[in-house]
């Protein structure tokens, strides 16, 4: 048990100390504190046995006032000529008192009526009287009920019942010092510690050969939330900081772009499913009216309807520039890299992004409707599969994802295509993470890039979920503080 | 994506592997497991291969990747001699048909639900939802050739599939399930397509259903199918995939000449696809040191085959388009595996964007400072953002078809979303203090700006503008080393007299102050509430 005691609880243990045990109030005097602080205190010390708490309860007889036929017999001795019924009536405050005296008096054969026409009253038998009296007296001077004859008990039964007399309890409390409350009033009682250091401790040195006094270190500190960081903000960090160390350089940009660059830039068809708007979030109202077919932009179209000089079929379609002049929120971060590689003609580059990107949905555990890809591409004479293959294993090793497959999959804009996958233990399966691939050269010739591209777009709320042990992605953007202040900063991890 | 029911006795069966073997190799051709249990699988495939939409077709892939059948699979075709006569008028309503006939088929149940299978999924995929193409499958034996693919009005009556009497074009458009849902197709059209024989009989009213007279049942032994669309290509590519299909499930194909008025054309044509063999680009693309004899064997593995400079992929691939194509068709023969990862190490060192850290070391700041970082979402609604405040939502920025109108606008403010956050953690301790750094929209005449603003809020019973103003003070010294300046002003989140600019440089950067009353109580908050807003993209600017 700790030794640690507060102020108030080491003044208790010195007062009780000496007496051992002791009412309540006294040990209040004793201590000079207040009751409350008493009170409290005691609890605190009762919890850590240094006291034991103790109640018994008295019950002692009080004379509420003098039976009334006493009263009546000591007038009637007393009198010098005896006295008549109505005189005698006189000497009391009301008939009805003087009736119950009367009644009593005369049915204990203490006092008898005689005479013809004027009756008066004549004592009988005193000693009856007498006895009754003393024992009123006694009660009167705290005879209790322990110490009387069953007889006289008879007679204080009526009494009560009569309200002549009455029970009155009283509680005591009793404290009482426990062997180990001896020893921590003996240690409490040393004067020669220090309750708390202060600036003026510290300037006077008064604290030298001194020491500061035990205090309870098991005790529950106040509770509060310290600021914070998202832990989505985290681990972009931590994702920006692996794209870096492997020679990458970051890229930002907007969330809205032409459709042009969103779909027809990668060679997605106009007329594609995931072009609808029951997929892809249109902006009402705006376009890029500057967008003309001319430059990159007629070669793209051109390549869409029949492959322009790429080599390809083309999709076979009549390309419309209304349908890329549409302005969407981007459904993938690759537009950052297409508009980074038409504008950069480097013969080799490394670039990423880790942003936003949007998606017509309905919420659920597993969609969102925004959420954070960490998109990159490679470019580089001499680039192939495996290097695509190299750099994805590598690269989810270093987000702490050993065990990764790849399978092939499709994408309207990258030939081969791979698409990522990695073991979940909560799910027991492989669970998709993202797609990967080579440019094709209909989306690389039209911009003006002649060397391989890599790129691929993985998603970080999966890789996020397996981390945090969690099964929905909607918790992540919950605003729910109570998770954001009491999460594991390692959760999962 | 598509998703496909097989069952592995039949696949083990058609392949001569084991499951195990076979859901191992299954995602090596692009195909992934959507679930399993001991007799079937569900399988995912992408819209690109729809020849892949049915055990058959997955049976013939494997079978080349397990190299029990490799090469170009072969298609012979005769002629049937019955033909399907255009009328010019169907032009502007659904120009093309392309058909085929099966002969000599024994479908059981499982044969028909995956030729069904296959033929919904294209009506979706390719078909663009009945848009571009649309199939029909009748019995051949209920039908009396010559064909005619005709216009005409919608007072014409039939008895669709499925219905006991007949009803005009008219009624089946407003009253059957496939007319409301597809009926959209014709806009304002007057005539309508149909395909009757010779005895009149109704094959099919396309895109919408077919007649009722001409079901195809596990009794069907010979099978005439349809192909209607607005692209010929496209018509021409799904019939290829239906007719090989029926080939794979034992039928004999015979084409079926369709005259239109200035020519005629013989369907279906199966002559392989055929891309320009780049040696030299593929082994560049996939980087392994093959010949060109190994080359050829993982191509006959993906059942391809060359021929001097030609590589033939089999007619349903209409997914090749490039010779770079013919690459991809070598890795998956290799066994994709198979194929060991190289990691190209960085020639030149890698870079942070510089606004990128800017903005983490506000987070950073803000945490530091004792404040939660939150992160909402950049699209919201119009009661949360403009109601609440009683402002006006002429400049908003909407989305098109939004799913939920919880995500219907673009947010101009961030001020909004966290005050929509503590909304929802009024149960939780207070202080709340809570902050985010967040993208924001604004209209600029046609085009829409995009910045980077930070919000906060603090609420507890004595939320105040000084409290607010020591993290404003706070956040611009540790961040920008600068003092602020405010100024008494009017905002519309915050009450008036209780709010300023925020102004740095002479460059106004936001607004704080205390929220109205009016705003704290829409959202449901039981405590003072007060907050700033500034612009991150104009201070990283008047830093640099």
């Amino acid at each position: 048990m700790s030794s640690a005691l507060h102020p108030i609880e080491r003044k208790i243990l010195s007062a009780l100390a000496p007496l051992g045990s002791a009412p309540f109030e006294a040990l209040v005097a004793a201590a000079s504190l207040n009751e409350d602080q008493v009170r409290r205190a005691l609890q605190w010390l009762a919890s850590k046995r240094l006291v034991s708490v103790g109640g018994s309860v008295e019950s002692r007889l009080e004379l509420v006032r003098e039976p009334p036929e006493l009263e009546l017999v000591s007038q009637v001795s007393q009198a010098t000529a005896p006295l008549t019924i109505g005189q005698l009536r006189g000497k009391f405050g009301s008939p009805e008192e003087f009736s119950a005296a009367f009644g009593r008096a005369r049915s204990s054969g203490w006092i008898a009526v005689e005479g013809g026409a004027a009756q008066v009253v004549r004592m009988v038998e005193i000693a009856g009287a007498e006895s009754l009296r003393s024992l009123v007296r006694s009660i009167a001077s705290g005879k209790t009920e322990g110490s009387m004859t069953s007889e006289e008990m008879d007679t204080v039964s009526d009494l009560l019942k009569r309200g002549i007399v009455r029970r009155v309890e009283t509680r005591t409390t009793t404290v009482a010092i426990t062997d180990e409350g001896r020893r921590s009033s003996l240690l409490a009682a040393d004067e020669g510690l220090i309750d708390r250091l202060t600036p003026d401790i510290l300037a006077s040195g008064a604290w030298k050969g001194r020491r500061l006094r035990s205090i309870d270190v098991e005790a529950k500190a106040p509770r509060f939330f310290p600021g914070r960081r998202h832990p989505v903000r985290d681990f972009i960090r931590e994702v920006r900081e692996v794209y870096v160390s492997m020679g990458f350089t970051e890229l930002q940009g907007d969330s809205v772009h032409p459709a042009f660059w969103n779909f027809d830039a990668l060679f997605i068809p106009q007329d594609h499913p995931g072009r609808e708007m029951q997929d892809t979030f249109y902006l009402e109202g705006l376009s890029d009216t500057a967008l003309k077919r001319s430059g990159v932009v007629a070669r793209v179209a051109s390549v869409h309807e029949d492959g322009w000089t790429t080599g390809s079929r083309g999709w076979g379609y009549r390309w419309r520039v209304e349908e890329a002049r549409r302005l969407v929120l981007r459904t993938h971060n690759t537009v950052l890299s297409v508009k980074a590689l038409s504008e950069s003609k480097e013969k080799e580059t490394r670039v990423f992004a880790v942003s936003k990107v949007y998606r017509n949905e309905n919420l659920d555990y597993k969609h969102l409707a925004e959420f954070y890809q960490m998109d990159g591409i490679m470019v580089g004479q001499g680039l192939n599969i495996r290097h695509l293959m190299g750099f994805l294993t590598e690269f989810y090793k270093k987000l702490g994802m050993a065990d990764v497959k790849l399978w092939p999959t499709y994408f309207p804009y990258t030939e081969p295509s791979l698409q990522v996958v990695g073991y979940s233990k909560a799910f027991k399966s492989w669970i998709e993470l993202g797609g990967s691939g080579v440019f094709r050269p209909e989306v690389t010739q039209p911009l003006g890039v002649s060397v391989p591209v890599l790129a691929w777009g993985p998603g970080i709320e999966r890789l996020m979920l397996m981390r945090f042990g969690l099964e929905d992605m909607r918790t992540l953007y919950g605003s729910d503080l109570s998770w954001l202040r009491n999460r594991g900063e390692l959760a999962g991890s | 994506m598509p998703v496909v029911r097989l069952e592995l006795s039949r696949l083990t069966e058609m392949i001569g592997a084991s499951r195990k073997e076979i859901l191992d190799r299954l995602p090596y051709i692009g195909l992934d497991i959507e679930s399993a249990d001991s007799r079937s699988v569900r399988i995912e495939y992408s819209p690109n291969r729809p020849d892949l939409g049915t055990d058959y077709g997955i049976a013939r892939a494997l079978r080349g990747l397990l190299g029990t059948e490799t090469g170009l699979p072969e298609f012979q075709t005769e002629p049937t001699g019955i033909t399907v006569t255009v009328d010019r008028r169907l032009s502007k309503v659904r120009p093309y048909i392309a058909c085929c006939v099966a002969t000599g088929l024994d479908l059981d149940d499982e044969d028909v639900r995956q030729i069904i299978s296959l033929q919904e999924d294209l009506h979706n995929g390719l078909g663009r939802k009945r848009r571009t193409v649309a199939i029909g499958l009748h019995d051949l034996d209920r039908i009396s050739p010559p064909i005619s693919y005709r216009a005409v009005p919608s007072t014409f009556e039939f008895t669709p599939l499925g219905r006991k009497t007949a009803s005009s074009i008219r009624s089946t458009l407003s009253d059957t399930y496939e007319g409301k849902a597809y009926g959209h197709i014709f806009g304002s059209s007057k005539v309508f397509p149909v395909i009757v024989d010779s005895k009149e009989t109704v094959l099919s009213f396309p895109p919408i259903i077919n007649g009722d007279a001409t079901r195809v049942t596990t009794r069907t032994r010979r099978m005439f199918v349809d192909v209607t669309s607005t692209s010929q290509k496209a018509g021409d590519d799904v019939l290829a995939i239906m007719a090989t299909t029926l080939s794979e499930a034992g039928g004999r194909l015979r084409t079926v000449a369709v005259r239109y008025p200035n020519k005629v054309r013989v369907t279906p044509d199966l002559t392989p696809a055929e891309l320009h063999f780049d040696f030299d680009l593929v082994k560049s693309v996939i980087g392994l040191d093959l010949s060109r004899k190994e080359m050829l064997a993982c191509l006959a593995r993906s059942r391809m085959e060359v021929k001097g400079n030609r590589a033939l992929g089999p007619r349903y691939r209409i997914d090749l388009l490039h010779p770079v194509d013919v690459a991809e068709e070598v890795a998956l023969g290799y066994g994709i595996d198979r194929i060991k990862p190289v990691y190209p190490p960085s020639k030149a060192p890698g870079a942070f964007n510089h606004f990128e850290d800017f903005l983490e070391s506000v987070s950073t700041v803000m945490a530091g400072a004792g404040m939660i970082e939150m992160m909402t979402y950049e699209l919201t609604d119009r009661k949360s953002l403009y109601d609440s405040f009683e402002r006006p939502s002429s400049e908003m920025v909407a989305v098109q078809n939004p799913k939920s109108l919880d995500h219907s606008m673009l947010r101009d403010a961030l001020i909004p979303s966290l005050l929509a956050a503590l909304s929802g953690n009024v149960k939780s301790d207070y202080p709340q203090r809570v902050f985010e750094i967040g993208r924001v929209y604004t209209r600029a005449h046609d085009d829409v700006k995009e910045s980077w603003h930070l919000g906060c809020l603090i609420a507890h019973s004595q939320a105040s503008y000084t409290e607010a103003k020591m993290y404003l003070d706070a956040a611009c010294r540790l961040v920008a080393g600068l003092d602020v300046v405010t100024e008494a002003a009017e905002h519309w989140a915050f009450s008036p007299g209780r709010c300023a600019s925020v102004t740095m440089k002479e460059e106004g950067l936001g607004n704080i102050g205390e929220l109205t009353p009016g705003a704290i109580d829409a959202f449901g908050i039981g405590v003072p509430v007060s907050g700033l807003e500034i612009d991150l993209s104009k201070l990283y600017e008047l830093l640099k």
